[in-house]
């Protein structure tokens, strides 16, 4: 059997093999992102994400966006929190994710521990009908074959949906799409999310993002490993705030 | 014929599907998934199991106990929201960990995360030879029975073994034995922690973890500053 062939089978199988036996598939691993030349010939839905966002931006939001201060207002760039919006498929680099299944749920957690933080996607039960805002919101899961379809609400306001600073708000809406791709050797995932906000957007958005299997577990990444730098970053982020307060005071 | 040709083709497909499942999952060592919160400290569960002993107390060597005497105690990770170790973040108030087993390891993820963040116990290969020492160490991970032995080395400095600034080096090892206790229902956890350059002898204690139903929540650090 070629390689392309045994690859291919390989795949079905593992696509088979959960719905045979009543099980999620088991897509254990590090995933990374896919860029550039790795893509091969796998286009994203797209590309050029932060244009595709600010064109979708209500005029309320795109002010917002053009008067926010990307040295004050960047939580990632101090290590805080800021969603997962801008990881991994965002970042400056490509990003990746550790996919871990329990019995209950998909653990989700992304290199960027300290900012983007670590989903749950809870497959056995719907969203609670009361959720206090979270940076990462409520992700509930479900199977429709070999795709796993996820929805999250209950996003706080506070994150970014883009490096450039896009805002969103409370009813920031996401539906991604997760399967294994059946002809790329078993071990790319594709991801096809959707964006709604009525709030932010005139209307939703789309992109699709691939990730390779790379590894068994996240190696570590401490955001405040060098704790002067961030001290740094963080009485930067003051000084920029406390200027701002000084110019609109009579 | 075209129906047999379809026969065929799922038998085809179940026997490597039933190869794909691997080996039935061992009986002897226990399903550790799920959510653990350390019980109070004046908790005693039945048969008298209760925690014991403390990070504070140490047998530092004099070098150490200085060095922890002058600690600038502002400048604690735990009050930057960096991570502060698993020797001390085991012994943690109130600690609340997840523990998802995988295929050849064992991740525990902290809900407080940003203190704890996570660690990966790899039960299929021992340290690596050259390791560039980090906050949390390289951890490996085997079952004497039921019970999850895990051993860590590779830690930098930047982290305390107490509350009080007590510095430990780079040749701290950590030996970690967890097990499940009161049919499942708890999980008891002891460590001993070497450390030859700030300890005349090893330290330890023993904490017990009460199994959950409930769900981790989202717990950042920096909100609660």
């Amino acid at each position: 059997m070629k390689a392309a062939q045994s690859a291919t089978f390989a795949a079905v199988v593992v696509l088979l093999c959960g719905a045979a036996h009543g099980q999620p598939p088991d897509w254990t691993g590090r995933y990374t992102e896919l860029r550039g030349k790795s893509l091969g010939d796998l286009k994203q839905v797209n590309p050029n994400l932060g244009d595709v966002i600010t064109a979708h931006l209500q005029p309320w939001a795109r002010a917002k966006m053009e008067a926010t201060d990307g040295v004050a207002d960047d939580t990632g760039a101090i290590c805080e929190p800021d969603g997962f919006f801008r990881y991994p498929v965002n970042g400056q680099g490509p990003g990746s994710f550790l996919w871990l299944p329990a019995a209950d749920k998909i653990v989700l957690i992304y290199a960027q521990i300290n900012t983007a933080g670590v989903r749950r996607i809870y497959l056995n039960r719907k969203h609670p009908d009361h959720l206090l805002p979270t940076w990462n919101g409520d992700s509930i899961g479900h199977w429709e074959g070999g795709t796993l379809v996820v929805d999250t609400i209950g996003f706080n306001d506070k994150s970014w949906l883009h490096p450039a600073m896009q805002p969103h708000t409370e009813e920031t809406h996401l539906i991604e799409r997760f399967r294994l791709l059946p002809d790329a050797g078993g071990n790319v995932i594709e991801m096809a999310a959707t964006v709604e906000d009525r709030q932010a957007l005139t209307s939703a958005y789309t992109f699709t993002r691939y990730f390779r299997k790379s590894g068994e577990s996240l190696p570590e990444n401490i955001c405040n490993d060098d704790i002067e730098i961030w001290k740094d970053f963080k009485n930067k982020a003051l000084n920029r705030h406390l200027q701002s307060a000084r110019e609109v005071l009579p | 014929m075209r129906g047999r040709a379809a026969l065929l083709s799922i038998v085809a497909a179940a026997i490597p599907c039933a190869l794909a499942q691997g080996p039935p999952a061992s009986t002897t060592t226990p399903n550790f998934a799920g959510v653990y919160r350390a019980i109070a400290s004046d908790t005693t569960l039945p048969g008298g199991l209760k925690n014991q002993g403390s990070p504070a107390a140490l047998a530092l060597r004099p070098s150490a106990a200085q060095e922890m005497k002058s600690a600038d105690l502002k400048q604690d990770p735990a009050k930057m929201c960096a991570p502060v170790g698993p020797f001390r973040m085991m012994a943690w108030k109130r600690n609340k960990i997840e523990l998802v087993p995988a295929d050849g390891m064992i991740v525990m993820v902290f809900e407080d995360l940003s203190h704890g963040v996570m660690r990966t116990i790899y039960l299929n290969r021992r340290h690596p030879e050259k390791f560039e020492a980090n906050w949390m160490g390289d951890s490996v991970g085997r079952w004497d029975g039921n019970t999850l032995v895990i051993d860590t080395v590779g830690f930098n400095d930047k982290t305390w073994l107490n509350d009080a600034g007590a510095p430990h080096s780079d040749a701290l090892h950590l030996v970690e034995r967890m097990r499940p206790v009161l049919d499942g229902k708890y999980l008891e956890y002891k460590v001993t922690a070497e450390d030859p350059k700030n300890l005349t002898k090893p330290a330890t204690y023993t904490r017990y973890y009460e199994k959950l139903k409930t769900e981790i929540q989202e717990n950042v650090c920096e909100d609660q500053e």
